[in-house]
């Protein structure tokens, strides 16, 4: 399995040579945070129609959401645990591959996995039962808009996760070569924090 | 064309055999990475799209089941796009590496170009990207100058004459949206995808597939908006700036519009991305952020613009997206949605987007200015501090485009001030260009003459920003040919100038040939005259009431309208000077030197074109790149250049 990786591991380098590095950090972390940085402020802008709608607007609606509707706050509550939860195990397999344990390691990344793909179905089944289409006001709008911009965002961090699993099972990645693990993980977590604040706006205030 | 390339391979260097991919069987053709399987694997995308939307809509007894502007988002719009990029062969490192294959070598050591096929591959040289958006912005650029001239055609005299009021509006946007998203944007983009790695003394951009993945975005996203002059409806005509509530109810065209916007941006907050990692960790040693040259720091704060800015523009599209398509209410009042939203997201990106138009001409210029006068930049380090300065201003002035919008009071005051402001880090600029120029041993070449033409339109448009600034005459002359004027003397003897500037003063380093010193001297004075002729009758009409984006007006601005729309004809017919200069230069020119203006930064210290990875061996940084006049300064300690033919694999 290691020689597999190993032989994999020499074809990694082509093109160009290697430039000089003239900063301590990671190159590939570093892009990771500036996609994040990007990420985050697309999430601003939707936070920031949410803020529109619902502040700015002299003829928002005294409640929120309007009557006769509501939120499932306790669906999406028990959705938030098992999201939060993913990013424990997300760093536990991290951890472990880190000091060379793979079956915890893929052991992690397969309840990572798990996991988030729980939140997802969730979510389209509080979808299905919300009591509201996309067409119902622009508190729905605003509504769908989070947790949808949300749910992608989701989906793209378990394609990348499934990813890590396979190449995970078929034996790469190493205590030296992480970096394939840890990308992802910036990118869990980031997906697990932002649900926070999106729960928060959304669900709760 | 073809011989511009044959020429090209004889003054590169040789490159490694295992790279030409074997050609020939129908087989390579229809299935290895290319614009075949692009073709086919687009339509196959579509009609997978199609299906899943169709499909969808059946499932759930959606009526009705073919629905075509849903169809046009997701598979013609969405889908098709990638797949297209798959078939080129964007994604192929990324899905044998996702499914831990062995990644084959000539997927991504794909460097260099031997022929003129490889401009039309996926290709991660950045030095070939860099050409291959330069070309694609300047075909753009054309297109986009080409509806600019049907609209003048029609605003020769006032009443319809040409087209009707709708066609208008969708020529006055297309070509906004063009020059903006497919030309000065990405133009800078690619100038800097060339000379950035270089001037940095590193082998390439720090991800090079993420990189082609960039530029292969930018005609997708081009061939977006011109597609939108196919749907029933015409083009998308609700401006460049696709106001809500204007643009929900617009014709499909307009859907065309929100998502080309979309692939525009994803290219450009990657390129940025891209730029910014490698500014920050692939510097040659010695090279501080204080000894960068200025275009690189005019290219890291831009690229801090992009990636911060760029999302409000996705989400702004994105909701009138979904407004139209998905029926909610962002911006329909009556479903309780804010009308005003859509201008404070679309103008928080907006607005920086003016300095990501800007920056890296600044950038440019100064690298013109200080080699071309043989002085030191004055006030380096505040010029790099001015942009930085820029960059932060530049978040706080987006509601001055609303003065009259209609937004909270209290806010224009504060917003006002903001943007005077930024005239402070700008002042110090022209006057630190001033300064280089004074008692330099100016040397009037064609790159020269644009700096020069860009600092003094550059004046102008900054004065008449001061204006517009000005709540007071900004109710006055909101929406009128003032404001019309206004953009074009920042934009066109603004910005492209600096390119123009920039494509000048690199074409030698890019193509090894030395362009034609008097077409080009030529293409200067013809367009400086034609661009004022054009643009500055623009600031009367303007003041004396003409509104913007009408195709009509009254009989008193007749006279004056003719003759701008005679100045634009004289100012499209400078640009083929240009083309003729750049084409027959490309092909015949004389053999370039690798370093014709004697400058000091690295870029200038490779051959002319550079090495396949630039440096043999990566440079020294020992100064500051702008020593000229200081005897014996040097930026950078080389090693001796080797044998072409010893450029390692």
């Amino acid at each position: 399995m290691t020689s597999h990786a190993e032989a994999l591991g020499h074809h990694e380098h082509h093109g160009p040579p290697a430039a000089h590095q003239s900063s301590r950090v990671d190159p590939r972390v570093l892009g990771m945070f500036l996609f994040i940085a990007s990420e985050a402020m697309i999430f601003g802008s939707f936070f920031a129609a949410y803020f529109f709608v619902r502040v700015v607007n002299p003829d928002a609606p005294g409640t929120w959401p309007p009557e006769p509707f509501h939120f499932p706050v306790f669906v999406a509550g028990v959705n938030t645990i098992i999201l939060v939860t993913s990013s424990f195990t997300m760093h536990w397999a991290l951890q472990s591959i880190k000091r060379g344990q793979r079956t915890a390691f893929l052991a992690g990344m397969v309840l990572t996995f798990l996991m988030g793909l729980a939140f997802l179905l969730t979510q389209v089944i509080e979808y299905l039962h919300v009591g509201f289409n996309t067409g119902d006001g622009a508190f729905a709008s605003v509504f769908f808009g989070l947790t949808g911009l949300h749910g992608a965002h989701v989906a793209v961090g378990l394609s990348l996760l499934g990813m890590v699993i396979i190449r995970g099972f078929r034996g790469h990645y190493s205590p030296e070569h992480h970096h394939g693990v840890e990308l992802p993980g910036i990118y869990w977590h980031f997906v697990d924090v932002m649900w926070i604040v999106v729960y928060a706006t959304v669900y709760l205030i | 064309m073809t011989t511009t390339h044959e020429t090209q391979q004889t003054t590169t260097p040789q490159y490694p055999e295992h790279f030409e991919p074997p050609r020939g069987t129908a087989y390579r053709l229809l299935f290895g990475p290319g614009l075949v399987r692009g073709a086919w694997m687009g339509a196959l995308f579509f009609v997978l799209g199609t299906l899943l939307v169709v499909g969808l809509r059946a499932w759930w007894g959606w009526d009705p089941v073919w629905l075509w502007p849903v169809i046009i988002t997701v598979a013609g719009l969405t889908a098709a796009p990638i797949g297209f990029l798959a078939g080129i062969g964007a994604f192929d490192y990324w899905l044998y590496y996702l499914s831990g294959r062995p990644t084959r070598p000539e997927d991504h050591s794909g460097h260099g170009a031997r022929s003129w096929r490889d401009y039309f591959r996926v290709n991660t040289d950045h030095k070939v990207i860099g050409i291959q958006y330069i070309v694609t912005t300047f075909v753009f650029f054309v297109i986009g100058g080409l509806f600019a001239m049907i609209f003048r055609a029609e605003l020769a005299q006032p009443g319809l004459q040409f087209v009707n009021s709708q066609e208008f509006n969708g020529l006055v946007s297309a070509h906004a949206t063009l020059m903006i998203f497919l030309f000065i944007i990405p133009a800078f983009a690619g100038i800097a995808n060339y000379v950035v790695p270089l001037m940095l003394g590193a082998p390439d951009m720090a991800f090079p597939r993420l990189n082609a993945l960039s530029f292969w975005l930018l005609p997708i996203a081009g061939v977006m908006f011109l597609a939108s002059f196919l749907t029933p409806g015409g083009s998308f005509a609700a401006g460049w700036t696709g106001y809500a509530p204007l643009a929900e109810g617009q014709p499909l065209g307009q859907t065309f519009f929100n998502m080309g916007v979309q692939w525009a941006g994803a290219s450009s907050v990657m390129t940025a991305l891209n730029f910014l990692v490698t500014i920050i960790t692939m510097r040659a040693p010695g090279m501080t952020f204080w000894r960068m040259p200025l275009l690189v720091w005019a290219n890291f704060t831009t690229s801090l613009l992009v990636v911060v800015a760029t999302p409000f523009i996705a989400g702004s599209q994105f909701f009138v997206l979904f407004d139209r398509v998905m029926h909610t209410d962002f911006f329909i009042p009556e479903g309780g949605g804010y009308v005003l939203g859509y201008q404070h997201i679309f103008w928080f990106y907006s607005h920086p987007a003016v300095y990501i138009m800007m920056l890296p001409g600044f950038g440019i210029v100064s690298e013109v200015i200080s080699t071309m006068a043989r002085k030191p930049i004055f006030g380096y380090r505040l010029m790099a501090l001015s942009l930085v300065g820029i960059l932060v201003l530049g978040f706080s002035v987006w509601a001055h485009h609303m003065f009259v919008a209609g937004m909270a009071d209290w806010l224009r005051v504060p917003m006002m001030i903001t943007t005077l402001l930024i005239a402070v880090p700008t002042g110090i600029k022209v006057f630190s260009w001033t300064a280089t120029l004074w008692r330099g041993r100016i040397r009037l070449t064609t790159p020269m003459l644009f700096a020069l033409g860009f600092v003094t339109m550059f004046v102008i448009g900054g004065l008449s920003g001061i204006y517009l600034g000005s709540v007071p005459v900004d109710i006055h002359a909101s929406d009128t040919y003032f404001v019309v004027a206004h953009i074009h003397y920042v934009l066109f003897g603004g910005s492209v100038f600096t390119i123009f500037a920039g494509i000048y003063y690199w074409f030698p380093k890019m193509t090894g040939r030395m362009y034609d010193e008097r077409l080009g001297k030529l293409h200067f004075w013809a367009t400086f005259i034609s661009f004022n002729l054009t643009f500055f009758p623009m600031h009367y009409v303007g003041l004396r009431g003409m509104p913007r984006r009408v195709f009509d007006y009254a009989e008193a601005f007749g006279d004056l309208n003719f003759v701008i729309s005679i100045a634009s004809f004289a100012l499209g017919a400078s640009t083929v000077v240009f083309f003729y200069n750049m084409v027959t230069s490309w092909a015949r020119g004389p053999v370039a030197e690798a370093n014709p203006w004697g400058a000091h930064t690295l870029e200038w210290q490779v051959s002319s074109p550079p090495p396949i990875f630039n440096f043999d061996e990566i440079p020294q940084v020992v100064a500051g790149p702008y020593e000229y006049g200081v005897a014996g300064a040097r930026h950078a300690v080389m090693s001796p250049a080797r044998e072409a033919q010893e450029v390692p694999a």
